[in-house]
């Protein structure tokens, strides 16, 4: 019977994969079991120890690159990838992107730390240098509060923990700052446009939502569902918006804006990262220009 | 071989009327049975049930003293050569290829040909008249070099009985008789010859015995004489029609007429 | 004998792949280095490189493509259709469902089996689906309703991969149109221990049944005047092609034009005679995935290119030459 042999047959293809899938990982240093050592945890729920430091890192993650750059870390950095713009990493060899990376390269690299994306952004990098038993660690530098924790775990595992903090309050007192100055202007609507046709634009629980309200505006699809969403060309007919802020480069309809503001932005505004504070100081400076 | 059926009924699923309805006929070791009837009248039902394809409703079916759903499809290919009405080659094959399959049921999954194998797919070629082009792609033969091609396969499995479902339609005149031919002189040799054919006087002419099938039912079998026989041709048919021998040949000939109206003017 | 010098031909051409592959790779590597990796005198990354990384990766290319193109040439002659080929079921699209739902829920503590095995389990569906619906009319399968089924069933999960998407957030969109196009990147030895145990005992079963397969290629009906069990054939057959596919891109994804061209390319050479066409079509595919997989991992290193677009870019321009010759033949 057809049936019975397939049945078979998956229940065989289930047993090789566990069997095969059970294979011993290679030595991976980060379990707690050790006898001392600070451990700190990453963005997927992960014990690191910190002890030693790492000396050859390779960041998959643009942000936490240049998070490193700002912790006085760069001579740690043994590779990079093709999204990493900073000057700084332009002598590294490449790995290719940060999704998909050679791991080839990665391993001729030698690092004794990778940092790759968290969760579901990536599931497969981390598996496969788990089964090479290099040490690895995510980040998710989602939203503000992210960057900070981001900034406080890279500074402990490199053992920069005070460039760490210091990076971490001068972000906040910055932030404390924007937010001071902006207090009492008039409301802003902000809207924020990614892109797309029908518009994908920025919801609650988003970076860039959290920007606009440092910056002292109110982002007009507060009430969207998700972070990030297609909505109706008709949603901008039926919501008051003083500003649109668009990706420079990204096509928009201007017939939308029914005489708000359109400003183009740079691309670097979207992307979590330490210079979180400079974006606000300049989302607060065009939002201050809109009356 | 022998091949019989007895008080034969075949029904489709969800259909009304069977069918076959009660269908009894023998065809003998070397003798040809040609089987006629109009369209939809039961023809390739018949040949499909005798060869174990669909079952049966009631009735029997006889093939070697056997059921035909009682041998293996295997053996029942050591035993019968059928050659079906059409088929669609979807891919190039080379004419003696085809032929060769006339051999797999003599074949396992790890056995090559032999030299048995051989000698019958030569034999089968030359008897069909197609050996020239042995190695040309069945593709690019005419209708009937093409049907010689399948015949010769049919022959190459070394059958007692010869099956062949209307082996002739859209033949020109020397396809046509050179087929019906050699399926003479098959049963000449001693094979069992069961056809499907339209062609009343060529089957009239070749065939030992004829079985005129109308909506399922035996209308008329016997020697040509018998079945070929005005009233019943003309009931079977729906249509008025003269039988007389042909001044040539001698073997009874149809002439359709003309409807009703202009039968006077003739 | 033609059929003899192709495969000695088709043998050589996948060893050298295979030692292309392993010698070459993103990372540059010398040939006493890869030598020495092999023989295990040599750093750990060298080996690593070369043992975990290269040479599971060139078998995996190998097992996948020839699985591929064995099962291209087993759905060609039981559809009866030159234009089938091995995702025309909807195994492809079950496999992304599976793998897309895995990527987009990001369980990120599960092994390194959970993926193949999601994508496996929803090309499963994807089989256990059409199969369904072409034998539901209980008078054994029917090939036509077969074929259709499978479209049907691919455009669905193309639905369904659509609107998993939709509401992903970008990485994950990204991640999984990488997953879907295809790679060997991930190629590891547990992808390698379960791409052979699918692909090459399903690969001898189905040169077994050669010659049922070439009276299916004729039809069904002459096939049974013939000799053969067209109704459990077909079962098997097909049961086993798909479980080839699914395998296939459980591993590797979304890798096509393999299972379509090379057994054509094939058919052309030597003709439709299955004895000779699966084994060659197996050899040939995977000489013709491995060299793919090079290329795609060398051409804009460290970038790997997705290698069904090598599939098709180098696929394409040699059928066109193989055909025009055989035509002018």
């Amino acid at each position: 019977m057809p049936v019975d042999r397939g049945a078979a047959t998956l229940l065989l293809y289930v047993a090789v994969l566990f069997v095969a899938g059970c294979e011993p990982r290679g030595e991976s240093a980060d379990l707690a079991s050790s006898a001392s050592g600070r451990v700190v945890t990453d963005a997927d729920g992960n014990p690191i120890r910190v002890q030693p430091p790492a000396r050859r890192v390779i960041s998959l993650v643009p942000s936490a690159t240049l998070t490193l750059g700002a912790l006085g870390a760069e001579d740690r950095l043994v590779a990079r990838t093709d999204f990493d713009t900073a000057a700084w990493v332009g002598s590294l060899p490449s790995v290719g992107g940060g999704l998909q990376p050679s791991i080839e390269a990665i391993v001729a690299a030698r690092p004794d730390l990778v940092i790759h994306f968290g969760g579901p952004q990536d599931v497969q990098t981390p598996r496969r240098l788990e089964d090479l038993g290099i040490r690895h660690a995510a980040v998710r530098p989602d939203r503000i509060h992210d960057i900070l924790d981001m900034v406080r775990f890279l500074g402990a595992v490199t053992g920069r923990d005070e460039a760490a903090d210091s990076l971490a309050l001068s972000i906040e007192s910055e932030l404390a700052a924007v937010r001071r100055s902006a207090a009492g202007r008039p409301d802003v609507q902000v809207a924020y446009v990614l892109g797309g046709d029908p518009p994908w634009v920025a919801g609650p629980g988003s970076y860039i939502h959290e920007l606009i309200e440092m910056a002292g505006g109110t982002n007009a699809f507060s009430d969207l569902e998700r972070r990030y969403a297609a909505v109706s060309p008709e949603e901008f007919h039926g919501r008051t918006i003083d500003l649109i802020l668009l990706s420079r480069g990204t096509v928009f309809d201007a017939r939308l804006a029914h005489g708000g503001r359109i400003v183009e932005v740079s691309p670097d505004l979207e992307l979590p990262g330490p210079r979180v504070a400079a974006s606000a100081r300049e989302l607060a400076r065009i939002l201050a220009h809109v009356p | 071989m022998r091949l019989s059926t007895d008080r034969l009924v075949v029904r489709y699923s969800g259909a009304a009327r069977p069918a076959l309805d009660g269908v009894s006929f023998t065809v003998t070791p070397g003798s040809l049975c040609a089987v006629l009837g109009p369209n939809g009248s039961g023809k390739s039902t018949l040949l499909k049930a005798l060869l174990g394809i669909i079952p049966a409703e009631s009735g029997s079916i006889t093939v070697r003293n056997k059921p035909p759903r009682a041998w293996s499809r295997r053996d029942l290919a050591r035993m019968i050569g059928v050659v079906p009405q059409g088929e669609a080659l979807a891919f190039p094959l080379t004419v003696r290829e085809m032929v060769g399959m006339g051999r797999y049921p003599y074949l396992g999954p790890l056995h090559g040909e032999g030299q048995k194998d051989r000698e019958a797919v030569q034999r089968a070629l030359v008897q069909c008249d197609i050996e020239r082009f042995a190695s040309r792609d069945v593709t690019t033969l005419s209708g009937g070099e093409l049907q010689r091609v399948r015949i010769a396969r049919a022959l190459a499995q070394e059958p007692a009985a010869l099956v062949l479902d209307e082996p002739t339609t859209s033949l020109d005149i020397r396809h046509e008789m050179a087929i019906l031919e050699l399926l003479r002189a098959s049963a000449d040799a001693g094979m069992t010859v069961l056809v499907v054919t339209h062609g009343l006087d060529l089957a009239a002419r070749f065939a030992d015995r004829m079985l005129l099938l109308r909506e399922g039912r035996v209308v008329a079998q016997g020697p040509p004489g018998t079945v070929m026989d005005a009233p019943v041709l003309e009931d079977v048919y729906g249509w008025p029609v003269a039988v007389e021998p042909d001044p040539v040949t001698g073997s009874p000939r149809v002439t359709p007429l003309r409807s009703v109206e202009a039968t006077g003017a003739e | 004998m033609r059929r003899v010098g192709l495969s000695l031909a088709l043998v050589v051409l996948l060893a050298c792949s295979m030692v292309a592959s392993v010698r070459f790779g993103s990372v540059d590597l010398g040939t006493a280095d890869v030598l020495s990796a092999l023989t295990g005198v040599a750093p750990p990354w060298v080996r690593t490189i070369v043992v975990d990384l290269r040479l599971p990766r060139a078998l995996l290319g190998a097992l996948v493509g020839g699985g591929l193109a064995v099962a291209g040439a087993t759905f060609q002659a039981l559809l009866r259709n030159p234009l089938a080929e091995p995702y025309i079921l909807g195994i492809s699209g079950g496999a992304s469902v599976g793998a897309v739902l895995m990527l987009a829920t990001g369980i990120a503590g599960a092994g390194s089996w959970t993926l193949p095995l999601a994508a496996f389990l929803g090309a499963l569906l994807a089989i256990v689906l059409v199969f369904g619906v072409a034998t539901a009319s209980g008078r054994g399968m029917d090939v036509r309703v077969l074929l259709l089924a499978g479209v049907v069933v691919a455009a669905f999960f193309s639905a369904c991969i659509a609107l998993i998407l939709s509401v992903s957030e970008a990485r994950t969109v990204q991640s999984a149109v990488l997953w879907i196009m295809g790679s060997l990147a991930n190629a590891g030895w547990s992808n390698v221990i379960v791409a052979a145990v699918y692909t090459l005992p399903a690969t001898v079963l189905l040169i077994g049944l050669a010659r049922p397969l070439n009276l299916l290629a004729i039809g069904e009906e002459t096939a049974q005047y013939l000799g053969t069990d067209v109704e459990r054939v077909k079962r098997l057959a097909l049961g086993v092609a798909a479980l080839i596919t699914a395998a296939g891109v459980a591993v590797a994804g979304v890798i096509g034009f393999v299972g379509l061209v090379v057994p054509h390319a094939i058919r052309l050479l030597v003709g439709s005679d299955h004895r000779a066409l699966l084994p060659l079509s197996f050899l040939a595919g995977a000489a013709f995935l491995a060299l793919a997989d090079l290329v795609a991992k060398l051409v804009l290193a460290p970038t790997e290119i997705p290698i069904g677009v090598i599939t098709a870019f180098v696929g394409v321009p040699l059928f066109l030459v193989l055909l025009r010759r055989s035509l002018a033949a």
